[in-house]
């Protein structure tokens, strides 16, 4: 269970759960470091899963699978953060979003625009960031997510 | 099965306060047990709602919550659920007492949000967030509900003045429940023209950083008898929670299908409908909430929740005649994170037993109480109550 490309449609075993494993977080964002957006699918109802986890919450199902995604997608909802976290402070205000990807994967970013430029409905594409380049305060990563990249949508 | 009954309330003032929240707590405690005998006399076991320990750096709240009642050698537990901590202590409460673990229980919730400042807050409030994505993108409390607000009058009718009518309205509430944190009424251009929040939600939408504790006894027939008159004991006629995905993007953002299992649940367990709820607590951390709570709980047609303000009579056909937040919800009630849970009790419980002076509500025998934790219906806890 080490490559992104996995059958894999049954439970997984315990010696598949390791940290290169896309199915844990690590091995999710080591795959996003390099470009590879990954979810899991359920072989079973369809449901992605974004990050990937062990069983599906749509239909209870341990017969997922890794599967890479579409970094093109639509705002569900946004808004703006206008007094984030302390680690963000330099960032604000910070415009984030719902936004469902063309698998119909959803999860949770910031989006690179002002928050009067985007709308429900608008294209984005997801951009994956080095950790340092986005500046947030070291003092808010936990020791193994130092080398996570951080991702953002752009208007496109 | 044994039933469980609530046999006393009691709550520390809500606000900015001088106390720690073992202080707080011995507020609520002192209330509650007024006129009961000692609480090692009553009770022998206690749960306690607290969201985080980051505002006061102190956990095992059960043993020093037990200390401070005068407890001791009895299981002692913290629950924590986010702001659904407080229900989650009556819930196990009230579970012991039914099946004869105990005779008497004691629900407690505490937070002291204010000892960290803003920036406390807003960053122990934060944990209760999905981490790998939501979190690592700087999101808060206001801005999870700011995208169900957002999509709600995205799908629906409602304007952002729908919303604003719902702070109104709750703000009226307080105004005659002297226990809450605000009490005066706001006008409809004033909570208009606040400041933005996380858009489309302003000052006025969101429920205030609060401190605060409230204690609630659970007794089974026989202590309730001992110690209370029938009348002054409301029953807890049924119980329902629900765990939905932590992350906001994976669930329905315009539907709270937790919630609305929750709800069901406890109106099951009950044996009751929607139609007989005459009092409800919801959980309107923000106004957005109040709206999407009175659909799940099947009070209103889906996308008419936002008529909560309106009279019974004037609400669109499909609605009950339930009074919601009749104590100015947590947004004007105040919202003490651990707290809230049990605060909803005590409205209920005031009204069920007629004690809720200018704002009680006439003929209310049963009511439904809904907290939830994390955004939305990430953790929800519903419960209703009747009046002996």
């Amino acid at each position: 269970m080490t490559d992104t490309d996995s059958t894999t449609t049954g439970p997984l075993a315990p010696d598949d759960i390791t940290a290169d494993s896309p199915f844990t977080l690590p091995g999710f964002f080591d795959a996003l470091a390099e470009g590879r957006l990954v979810a899991a699918r359920c072989t079973e109802c369809d449901e992605h899963m974004l990050p990937p986890r062990p069983a599906c919450y749509g239909c209870g199902s341990r017969a997922v699978t890794i599967e890479e995604q579409p970094r093109t997608g639509e705002v569900i909802s946004y808004t703006s953060v206008n007094r984030p976290p302390s680690a963000f402070d330099h960032l604000a205000p910070i415009t984030v979003a719902v936004v469902e990807l063309d698998s119909s994967a959803r999860l949770t970013g910031r989006v690179d625009a002002s928050l009067e430029d985007v709308t429900i409905g608008d294209r984005v594409e997801l951009q994956v960031r080095d950790p340092e380049s986005v500046d947030i305060d070291l003092d808010f990563d936990l020791s193994y997510e130092e080398d996570w990249p951080i991702h953002v949508f752009e208007l496109v | 099965m044994s039933t469980a009954n609530i046999v006393a309330v009691g709550a520390s003032p809500l606000g900015r306060t001088d106390l720690p929240g073992r202080d707080l707590f011995s507020k609520a405690l002192a209330e509650a047990f007024e006129e009961l005998p000692d609480p090692a006399d009553v009770v022998d076991g206690l749960y306690v709602g607290a969201q985080s320990e980051r505002y006061e750096n102190q956990i095992m709240q059960g043993t020093l919550m037990a200390e401070w009642a005068g407890l001791r050698n009895v299981p002692a537990e913290r629950v924590e659920a986010c702001a659904a901590a407080g229900a989650l202590a009556l819930k196990n409460a009230v579970r012991d007492v039914r099946a004869g673990v105990h005779d008497a229980v004691l629900a407690c919730g505490v937070e002291k949000m204010t000892a960290g400042g803003t920036e406390g807050a807003t960053n122990a409030l934060g944990a209760a967030f999905e981490r790998a994505l939501e979190q690592r993108s700087g999101i808060t409390a206001p801005a999870t509900y700011a995208l169900l607000a957002q999509r709600y009058l995205h799908e629906t009718d409602a304007t952002e003045r729908d919303l604003a009518k719902i702070a109104v309205k709750n703000h009226r509430n307080a105004a005659s429940n002297p226990r809450a944190m605000f009490q005066e009424a706001v006008d409809l251009e004033t909570v208009m023209d606040a400041v933005d929040v996380a858009p489309p939600l302003k000052l006025y939408d969101c429920a205030p950083v609060t401190d605060g504790a409230a204690a609630v006894v659970v007794a089974n027939d026989e202590v309730a008898s001992d110690l209370l008159d029938r009348e002054d004991a409301v029953r807890v006629a049924g119980v329902g929670s629900a765990a939905n995905n932590l992350a906001v993007a994976e669930r329905n953002l315009t539907y709270v299908e937790g919630a609305n299992v929750a709800a069901s649940t406890a109106y099951e367990d009950a044996g009751v409908d929607p139609a007989d709820i005459d009092v409800a607590e919801v959980h309107d951390a923000f106004t957005v909430c109040e709206a999407l709570l009175a659909e799940a709980a099947e009070f209103a047609p889906e996308g008419r929740g936002i008529e909560t303000v309106e009279d019974p009579g004037d609400r669109s056909a499909g609605w009950t005649d339930v009074r919601i937040n009749t104590s100015g919800g947590l947004k004007a009630r105040g919202h003490p994170i651990g707290a809230t849970g049990l605060l909803q009790a005590v409205e209920a419980y005031e009204q069920l037993t007629g004690r809720a002076g200018e704002r009680q509500v006439t003929d209310a025998d049963t009511a439904l109480l809904i907290n939830e934790g994390g955004v939305a219906d990430a953790h929800t806890v519903a419960t209703v109550l009747e009046a002996q």
